[in-house]
């Protein structure tokens, strides 16, 4: 094995990492504003509802699963948020009655699904697949069209700042904290050891079922927070919200150098992955090319890593 | 003081068969007792009762004095009883001490992971067994990029690592060298002056007399003798796994059709469980592969179908070199392959009993377009001719018992006309009759002049219907067996390495 393989082995976000730098630079060349202030955080606000699915969905894709229906949770979590807060009346404690309403369908979701695909042992792919049509269902029976503003103070609290930083970087701070915190539980080793081998799992005595329903719920969590901030962004209901953000999520755990068969990976590598899809974008945007070129490039490049991945998997 | 394990009356039923009539075992504290017999004696079933992962019928278990009745593998855990696998519970994409440690990571007050427990653990623990771990296995290294022998030890290191008070080695051995079995049994015998307790199974004699204090011999799910080593020799050992009736029971000799050449030619074929076989088979010689299960027998089979390539060798077909790099390449050679795990290997699930006999044949035939109205009358009949019964061809082949599905199979390789029969263990789960039915059809194809390799898990199969059998020891092939020494006696002896 030459010195770079040696180097990149385990490490697979650090080609990510190169990419990212390199895609900032060039956005910098093209926006020369682009690392002042306000283009920051208005950045910052446009990825971050995918850097929180695709955390999400890394512990799922860990352990060998995967979860489709990421995007209909946010749309579903979204309309409940929403409707309890027009429901209870529009003050702080409505807020956050409504945001904990929609933390808590997050994690139902999470379990549903993992319900499903770990005790009856049903196909993944498939299983999330319907269960994503399911809870766009039910998002549209609860709103069937989008509307229902959410209060001032909800948008205001999010595009503002607390001790002179916005809100969004604060948020993902934390979403960064909580990622370096489960790093360090022996929770994800065993998720990394489900998803490696699960016979070997099973016959070490770890609860096998109860781990994937687990990396599940996380999923359903992190997709939560992504629609209460783009909530924040939108300030309305909208039982379509986050559609796209099921297939991008994969792109980006799969860019940050996570296995799609299970057992090796990082969330921090699909935080990267998350921001390059992001500044894909940007380039595109600035180069002054057609949007229609975005998702394009966007394919190729998951396509590349996906192939990359493989590659250095067979030395 | 009671004994460190005694199991005694155990028995085990799985649907009709039954594995286990009277499992019997006693193993005092700071023992190493091997426990031998032959295929099929209930010697895996006993341990992986004791150990939690299959649960008994009847019988009891007692652990120091106070009785076991494990609901799951954990429970037995608790009991202070481990079970060796053979590199079946590492995680390739884990670290050594990840894997070493997996499910009992030392936590921190906050519930992390103890970094530097872990690693000082994992050194301790490596330090214990240097002799047995060397030199070269660093900690920190996947398990993927671990050769078989470091993966052996590092499953070893794991099962230490819970401090067992019984350990089950269930060939632990098969994978190393005879430098690093040394090295094994010194930390075997380290354990046991701690009074830690063990049964090994192993497929070496010699080793076992050479580490154990005392056998138990099993037979036809029955404990049927208890020896101490010192008191007793290999001949006495091999002869109660055999039985007295087994032993002066000599089968009718029948002599392969005399023939010209032979039809098939393997050379120094070799694999990961498979070492330099060499062998030839002639035209209408049914010749068996035996020795204990997971030899290399079924490695062998499936190599010369292409299902799992071999690794290097050469294998000739008439006069003609075979590439065999997949199953179709094989087909197209007239080579067939029937396996008793007829859900992995053969059954196309859902689908007619019409189709999972065309399959084959289709591929033969280099079929691009078929016709299946005015290809069905051909395999009615090769339905027809193996006396299978049932209730039509459109019918789904789940419809179908498992010995009449067995019948399907056979029936769709016959369609093609095969030069070749590779019989993988083919009458596992299959009842009495139909099993007889099985032979007869074997017997008539090698008169018809079809070559036949069969490998089966059952002596009696093998010894009732070879002409030539070869007994595979560790991947290799340890001994042929013919005319007059084709007998019970001389087949387990060689199973166990033991001169015939």
């Amino acid at each position: 094995m030459t010195g770079m393989a040696m180097v990149l082995r385990g490490r697979s976000w650090l080609v990510t990492l190169a990419a990212l730098l390199v895609l900032v630079a060039v956005n910098g060349v093209l926006q020369p504003n682009l690392f002042t202030g306000n283009v920051l955080k208005s950045n910052l606000t446009v990825f971050l509802p995918l850097v929180l699915v695709a955390i999400g969905q890394t512990y799922v894709v860990l352990a060998g699963d995967i979860d489709l229906s990421v995007g209909a949770i946010i749309a579903l979590v979204n309309v409940v948020t929403v409707a309890v807060i027009n429901a209870v009346g529009n003050g702080v404690g409505a807020v956050l009655l409504g945001v904990t309403a929609g933390l808590l369908t997050g994690i139902v979701s999470g379990l549903f699904n993992g319900f499903l695909v770990a005790v009856m042992r049903f196909q993944p792919i498939v299983t999330t697949f319907a269960t994503g049509i399911i809870f766009s269902g039910m998002a549209l029976w609860l709103l069937p069209t989008a509307g229902l503003p959410v209060p001032a103070v909800y948008w205001r609290t999010y595009s503002g700042s607390l001790l002179g930083l916005p809100v969004t970087l604060w948020i993902f701070a934390l979403a960064l904290l909580l990622v370096a915190i489960l790093v360090r539980r022996p929770f994800l080793t065993h998720l990394a050891a489900v998803g490696g081998s699960r016979t070997g799992a099973f016959q070490t005595g770890l609860p096998v079922a109860r781990i994937r329903i687990q990396g599940y719920v996380l999923a359903g969590l992190f997709s939560a927070f992504a629609s209460l901030c783009l909530t924040g962004e939108t300030a309305s209901g909208d039982p379509l919200m986050g559609r796209m953000l099921a297939l991008s999520s994969i792109s980006a755990v799969v860019l940050g150098g996570t296995a799609l068969a299970g057992g090796s990976g990082s969330a921090f590598g699909s935080v990267l992955g998350a921001l390059v899809l992001g500044m894909i974008g940007n380039v595109i945007f600035f180069a002054g090319l057609p949007f229609e070129y975005q998702t394009l490039v966007q394919g190729l490049i998951t396509l590349a890593a996906l192939a990359g991945g493989i590659l250095v998997a067979r030395r | 003081m009671p004994p460190a394990l005694k199991a005694h009356g155990v028995t085990k039923q799985f649907d009709a068969v039954v594995a286990l009539s009277n499992g019997a075992l006693t193993v005092e504290h700071g023992e190493i007792h091997a426990l031998l017999g032959a295929n099929g004696c209930g010697k895996s079933t006993l341990c992986k009762i004791i150990a939690g992962t299959v649960l008994r019928n009847g019988g009891s278990i007692e652990v120091d004095g106070a009785p076991l009745v494990p609901k799951g593998p954990a429970d037995s855990e608790a009991a202070g009883i481990a079970l060796f696998y053979q590199e079946l519970s590492l995680v390739p994409q884990l670290t050594v001490a990840e894997n070493i440690y997996l499910g009992h990571e030392p936590r921190t007050a906050a519930g992390f992971i103890d970094h530097s427990k872990l690693q000082a653990d994992a050194n301790a623990l490596l330090e214990q067994f240097a002799a047995v771990a060397g030199s070269g296995l660093a900690l920190h290294s996947l398990v993927a990029r671990l050769s078989p022998d470091q993966r052996q030890i590092v499953e070893i290191l794991k099962v230490l690592a819970r401090r067992p008070r019984l350990i089950i080695f269930d060939e632990a051995t098969a994978a190393l060298d005879r430098r690093q079995v040394e090295f094994f049994f010194r930390m075997l015998r380290a354990l046991k002056a701690q009074g830690v307790s063990m049964i090994f199974i192993s497929h070496r004699l010699d080793e076992v007399f050479e580490i154990c204090d005392r056998i138990t011999v099993m037979r036809n799910g029955e404990t049927v003798a208890t020896f101490s080593t010192a008191e007793t020799d290999m001949n006495r050992v091999v002869h109660a796994m055999v039985g007295e009736m087994a032993e002066h029971l000599h089968p009718p000799h029948v002599e392969r059709p005399p023939g010209e050449a032979p039809r098939l030619i393997v050379e120094h074929a070799s694999g990961q469980r498979l070492r330099d076989v060499s062998l030839m088979l002639w035209p209408g010689e049914i010749l068996g592969l035996g020795g204990l299960q997971g030899q290399g027998q079924s490695a062998l089979l499936r190599g010369l179908f292409g299902a799992d390539p071999l690794a290097s060798g050469t294998v000739s077909l008439g006069n003609m070199g075979l590439r065999l790099r997949k199953p179709a390449d094989a087909v197209h050679h007239g080579i067939a392959y029937i396996s008793g795990d007829r859900g992995r290997d053969a059954a196309l699930h859902g689908r007619s009993i019409f189709e999972n006999i065309a399959a084959a044949s289709f591929i033969r035939e280099r079929r691009v377009l078929v016709w299946p109205i005015r290809l069905a009358e051909r395999f009615r009949q090769a339905a027809a001719s193996l006396n299978t019964r049932y209730p039509g061809l459109e019918e789904p082949i789940g419809s179908l018992s498992g010995g009449n599905q067995q019948k399907i199979f056979i029936a769709r390789w016959l369609a093609t006309k095969p030069s070749v029969l590779l019989l993988d263990d083919p009458t596992k789960g299959i009842d009495l009759a139909a099993k007889a039915d099985f032979f007869d059809l074997v017997r008539g194809l090698a008169a018809e002049g079809t070559s036949i390799l069969f490998y089966s898990s059952e002596d009696a199969e093998l010894l009732g219907l070879c002409h030539r059998i070869l007994v595979f020891n560790g991947g290799a092939i340890s001994a042929e067996l013919s005319g007059q020494a084709l007998t019970a006696l001389n087949l387990t002896g060689a199973a166990y390495g033991n001169a015939a």
